[in-house]
């Protein structure tokens, strides 16, 4: 793990879950937050490692993926500087059979799990917030199960690259196909499809491991309903979130 | 007959709870939350197994999570939500203790331990959905099947129960016509056994075999 030391290129409260954080609260947590490089194919947690930090993401994104005996991994969630990684922390519980990689290098803040869980377990308005951001979570992967059990290739590759816009500040995506296809858990010919298609109809252009978003409007148009009720939940839940995207709470 | 996660909390905890639980009977495909619609009471099973569902395209599309007598229904307003985001099925019928939302809300004010119990509660819910998404993406119906099968049969303990192929085909997001491909060839190994709506489990490390390795995770 490299620490960003002095040369951290954001502030804490660029992640805007600490930003949400009343300012006593912030204060306490201040002096335990340490800036942390996240490059590109980072693992924050690996499946069944202890993990001792939880990550407040300040413009990298974090993929949570869930790896299955036989290897085969799938997302299950994306979190941003919306949110945080490792809830498992404090909410308690066996460490999950997931990992944590860095999906969109960038930075970020940790902090030791002790003292998040202690101003969880001790601090009412920590403890609310923590348990939205969790609520909001569930319903990003409950999203994601139904819309890989009933959704088009291309309309889950319409959801994630919009899932991934709301959280960075660019409308450049940097990603290879085999990747989004590995995030996806399906064969990269088929993103290869989807992508394709996305880009004659004027919607994205792509180019080697860069996608860049042309036509948001449309993109929103085509994506299944699944993007929708992810976003309208955080917008509810988290309403300091997500102010990037355009699509309407 | 108790319900774990009560079971588990300190006796004094769990004696002031006592006079608000309600002892109830869950009947066999009642809704007991409306997806979207407040939570007025909270369920903890004892022998009764409710199924979390959610919607796609305004069709029920796909069971994320199975509730037994290890945990509760209504987990949403221990993270301060008041509407469900699932709809809550009763699966298997049974008793239940039922607690009002609002005395609910108010125990875990008093309990710490009931707080922590219903979060770690809801990590291993977090873990069910996780896993939902990824065996619907990479396994095959049959082996879906059969771990759906063993996950009731842990939860009701018992070897047998009702079950429709409509009710299957949204519990796996599938068609009818899949699940009934499914069930005949667990059966055609004599697995189970299937008969008008009721299921019975014939062999049941066959079906352990058969499952997909998600089952073992899951337990």
């Amino acid at each position: 793990m490299v620490t960003a030391g002095g040369i951290a290129r954001s502030q804490p409260r660029e992640n805007r879950l600490l930003a949400a954080l009343p300012d006593a609260e912030y204060e306490i947590l201040r002096p335990h937050l340490e800036p942390v490089a996240m490059p590109l194919g980072m693992a924050v947690y690996e499946s069944g490692g202890a993990q001792g930090y939880v990550y407040f993401p300040t413009d990298s994104i974090v993929s949570l993926l869930y790896v299955l005996e036989s290897g085969a991994c799938t997302e299950i969630a994306v979190t941003g500087n919306e949110g945080l990684v490792g809830i498992s922390l404090f909410m308690g519980g066996e460490t999950t059979p997931s990992r944590a990689v860095v999906q969109s290098a960038g930075y970020g803040y940790r902090a030791r799990a002790a003292i998040l869980k202690q101003r969880f377990e001790s601090a009412h308005d920590v403890q609310l917030l923590l348990l939205r951001f969790t609520q909001a979570l569930i319903t990003q992967m409950t999203q994601t199960a139904v819309c890989n059990r009933h959704h088009a290739v291309h309309q889950q590759l319409c959801r994630w690259l919009l899932l991934m816009l709301d959280r960075l500040s660019s409308d450049e995506v940097r990603m290879t196909q085999e990747l989004i296809a590995n995030m996806l858990g399906v064969r990269r010919e088929g993103v290869t499809e989807a992508a394709g298609k996305l880009q004659a109809d004027g919607l994205i252009e792509y180019s080697r491991g860069r996608i860049r978003v042309l036509d948001r409007q449309r993109l929103e148009s085509s994506v299944c309903e699944c993007y929708a009720v992810v976003k309208r939940e955080y917008d509810r839940l988290l309403p300091y979130a997500l102010q990037n995207s355009a699509l309407p709470g | 007959m108790s319900n774990l996660l009560l079971a588990a909390l300190p006796r004094n905890h769990y004696r002031a709870l006592l006079p608000r639980l309600t002892p109830v009977e869950l009947v066999f495909g009642d809704v007991l939350h409306e997806q979207g619609k407040p939570i007025r009471e909270v369920y903890f099973p004892t022998a009764s197994l409710v199924s979390l569902l959610t919607l796609a395209d305004g069709h029920l599309a796909l069971e994320v999570g199975m509730v037994g007598r290890e945990g509760m229904v209504g987990v949403a307003l221990a993270l301060g939500i008041g509407a469900s985001p699932v709809r809550a099925l009763v699966q298997g019928a049974g008793p239940a203790l039922r607690m009002d939302a609002k005395h609910f809300r108010e125990a875990l004010d008093a309990s710490p331990a009931l707080q922590r119990a219903v979060h770690r509660y809801t990590g291993t819910l977090i873990g069910q959905i996780s896993q939902t998404a990824a065996c619907n993406r990479f396994h095959v119906v049959e082996r879906r099947l059969a771990r759906w099968l063993l996950m009731t049969r842990d939860r009701v303990r018992s070897a047998e129960f009702r079950l429709t192929h409509e009710f299957l085909s949204q519990m796996l997001g599938v068609r009818r016509v899949g699940v009934t491909v499914a069930a005949s060839a667990l059966q055609k190994r004599k697995l189970i056994e299937y008969h008008r709506g009721n299921i019975r489990i014939r062999n049941e490390a066959g079906l352990q075999a058969a499952a997909c390795a998600c089952y073992v995770a899951a337990r």
